[in-house]
């Protein structure tokens, strides 16, 4: 019981500390913006509001950029911040542990995360709800859940990176880092790697990829995400960047859903480990 | 006040030591069996239960390396209930590694640290459940107020938020209230962290350099709630360079040099070990020889320096008052008389030296 209070109060005094920062404000109503933006001037198909799958459709390639590097942005300082400044040594002097101070950092930035995603989403989703008339509310409801997952799953890693390093700033360099690394040199990596196994060009136009392709892209969370909303969200696997999209059999979202938890309970976990080993 | 008691789980005949403070209830669960149960403390202070004398605080062997050099080097020492220690040491001697490392804010290499019994690596939690704690850097959330950076300290503390405001206030922090600590001087965010170690009455009090960018007012207000939380029955670990201010208000003091415990004794007998003695220095309206003659027959002076109208001595503690008497049978006049004890700055150059 006392454990649940420490917890609260710890993620209850990071919401606090995070709303002063007004950053959040700013960030969700770049998120309704961004889809508003999205269904009403982003197709190319037909002109005026489109509907929520295409919403998202459109949407999807942006959220990927967005929500990790804010993810990451939200969470490398967490803890290295605290020890660099000083306030650290205190917090660990109180009644709790490490374990409650990571669980308390995590459960209090990941709900602002998943609030930021889900007032930005949510006020986009109901103003073209209000425009469009056929409205599927799960595809969107989906999407959104699939979209706080990714979120966390970034917040975790950085979690990692913040208990890892012992300077805030290469803390940062860090984070960055694995941005680049998933975001933008994941694709070229990929890349390379067919064009070294011999792939053909026709072959990859048709979507045929070969199951290793499918296999590693499992070890990117941002690829596990975006196959978790085209899996579910019908709009999104017909029109992905023009390509048409032939998951292999072993693809399904249980798998992604369960990649994507695993993830965040992994780094979690080596946030911890790290943690406590570590002088403050 | 602490009461230790050793209660037998009903179950399984395990025996388990807990420790509360009066009129605690606590849920205990036993280790072996699993069994829960509740515990009520005896309030009343002059139960025999409640004990006195044990260690508060008690390192043992403790070793703690950075980067393969060794901060701090095998000590141990004590701590009892009730008892002012002061720590001292040059800059880098290891006293706030000493203290981190009883916090359990880093990870030693090697020995065994118990706040009130309880092991800080194995039972964190209760450990530090009576410990109030002012680091050596003093840091708040800058993000965040006064009074809410103190109400998130009360709750993780489970103690009741009134408190606060009323700290805040005996720390000449009112007018501050609701300002950012971002806009603290250094002087209000330390008087603050001052306010932060004394929440919730703590019977154990650790103060990494209390005096730290505090203007003389403010100095004067730790030193009186050191006192007050002393008669209050805390213990009070401070570690500090300053030593007449340690000298001022600490019963014993153990004293640290390149990672060693050095010396570890009252102020008085580290000054008996190391055959420091007081001096006096008496002014005289003329000084003549039989007076000198006279102090020199008395036993237990060590020597004596003349320096215009004052004569200066050095002599065993008892043997002041026969000094005097010497000088002025010998008809020498007093004008003035002044007596300086062994002070802890020469007993610490003394155990720091090389």
């Amino acid at each position: 019981m006392m454990k649940n209070v420490i917890i609260f109060s710890i993620a209850k005094k990071e919401v606090i500390d995070n709303i002063r920062n007004k950053w959040i404000i700013i960030i969700s109503i770049i998120f309704a913006l961004l889809a508003l933006l999205a269904s009403y001037a982003g197709s190319i198909y037909s002109e005026g509001w489109q509907d929520l799958g295409t919403t998202i459709a459109i949407m999807l390639s942006l959220v990927q950029l967005l929500v990790p590097i804010i993810a990451l942005m939200l969470g490398y300082a967490a803890v290295i911040g605290e020890t660099e400044r000083g306030s650290m040594s205190s917090l660990l002097s109180l009644p709790t542990t490490r374990l409650e101070i990571i669980l308390g950092k995590f459960f209090g930035l990941g709900s602002i995360i998943s609030l930021t995603i889900l007032i930005g989403f949510g006020i986009a989703g109901i103003i073209i709800s209000m425009n469009v008339s056929d409205v599927n509310y799960i595809d969107y409801l989906i999407f959104i859940g699939a979209t706080i997952l990714i979120g966390l799953a970034f917040l975790t890693l950085a979690l990692f990176l913040s208990c890892l390093f012992k300077k805030r700033s290469t803390a940062m360099g860090g984070a960055i880092f694995s941005w680049f690394l998933f975001v933008v040199l994941w694709g070229l990596i990929m890349s390379g790697l067919l064009i070294a196994s011999g792939a053909s060009i026709e072959g990859l136009l048709s979507g045929s990829l070969p199951d290793w392709y499918y296999a590693i892209q499992l070890f990117n969370p941002i690829s596990v995400y975006s196959s978790l909303v085209s899996l579910n969200v019908g709009p999104v696997s017909a029109t992905q960047q023009g390509f048409p999209i032939s998951y292999p059999s072993f693809y399904s979202s249980e798998l992604m859903l369960l990649i994507l938890i695993v993830w965040i309970v992994l780094f979690l976990f080596l946030a911890f480990w790290k943690f406590s080993r570590s002088d403050i | 006040m602490i009461i230790a008691k050793t209660i037998q789980c009903p179950n399984c005949k395990n025996t388990l030591v807990i420790k509360g403070i009066p009129g605690e209830k606590i849920h205990v669960t036993c280790p072996k069996c699993g069994n829960r149960g509740v515990f009520v403390f005896p309030d009343d202070e002059n139960d025999p239960r409640i004990m006195n004398d044990y260690p508060i605080i008690e390192v043992k062997n403790l070793t703690k390396r950075y980067n393969g050099s060794k901060a701090v080097d095998n000590i141990s020492f004590k701590i009892n209930q009730g008892e002012i220690f002061g720590f001292l040491g040059p800059n880098g001697a290891g006293k706030t590694t000493t203290i981190k490392s009883i916090l359990g804010l880093v990870n030693i290499n090697a020995g065994e640290i118990k706040i009130n019994g309880f092991d800080i690596k194995k039972h964190a939690k209760e450990a530090k459940k009576f410990v109030g704690y002012l680091p050596e850097k003093v840091a708040f959330y800058n993000n965040l107020t006064a009074l809410q950076n103190l109400n998130f300290y009360a709750e993780m503390k489970n103690v009741p938020r009134t408190e606060c405001k009323q700290l805040i206030e005996e720390f000449m922090l009112s007018d501050s209230l609701n300002k950012k600590l971002g806009k603290f001087s250094k002087g209000m965010t330390q008087r603050l962290g001052m306010a932060r170690a004394i929440l919730g009455n703590p019977s154990i009090l650790i103060l990494d350099e209390p005096s730290g960018g505090l203007d003389p007012r403010g100095v004067v207000l730790v030193r009186d709630k050191i006192f007050e939380l002393k008669n209050r029955g805390a213990t009070i670990f401070i570690s500090s360079h300053i030593l007449s201010e340690i000298q001022a208000v600490c019963d014993r003091v153990g004293i640290i040099n390149k990672g060693v415990l050095v010396a570890e004794d009252t102020v008085d007998e580290l000054s008996k070990k190391l055959n420091l003695k007081p001096k006096i220095t008496v002014t005289l309206d003329k000084i003549s020889d039989e007076i000198v003659e006279a102090v020199r027959k008395v036993k237990g002076v060590d020597k004596i320096e003349i320096q215009e109208k004052n004569i200066e001595i050095i002599c065993d503690s008892k043997t002041k008052a026969k000094v005097i008497v010497a000088v002025a049978t010998a008809g020498g006049n007093i004008i003035n008389l002044y007596t300086q004890e062994p002070s802890l700055e020469e007993v610490f150059m003394r155990y720091t030296e090389a």
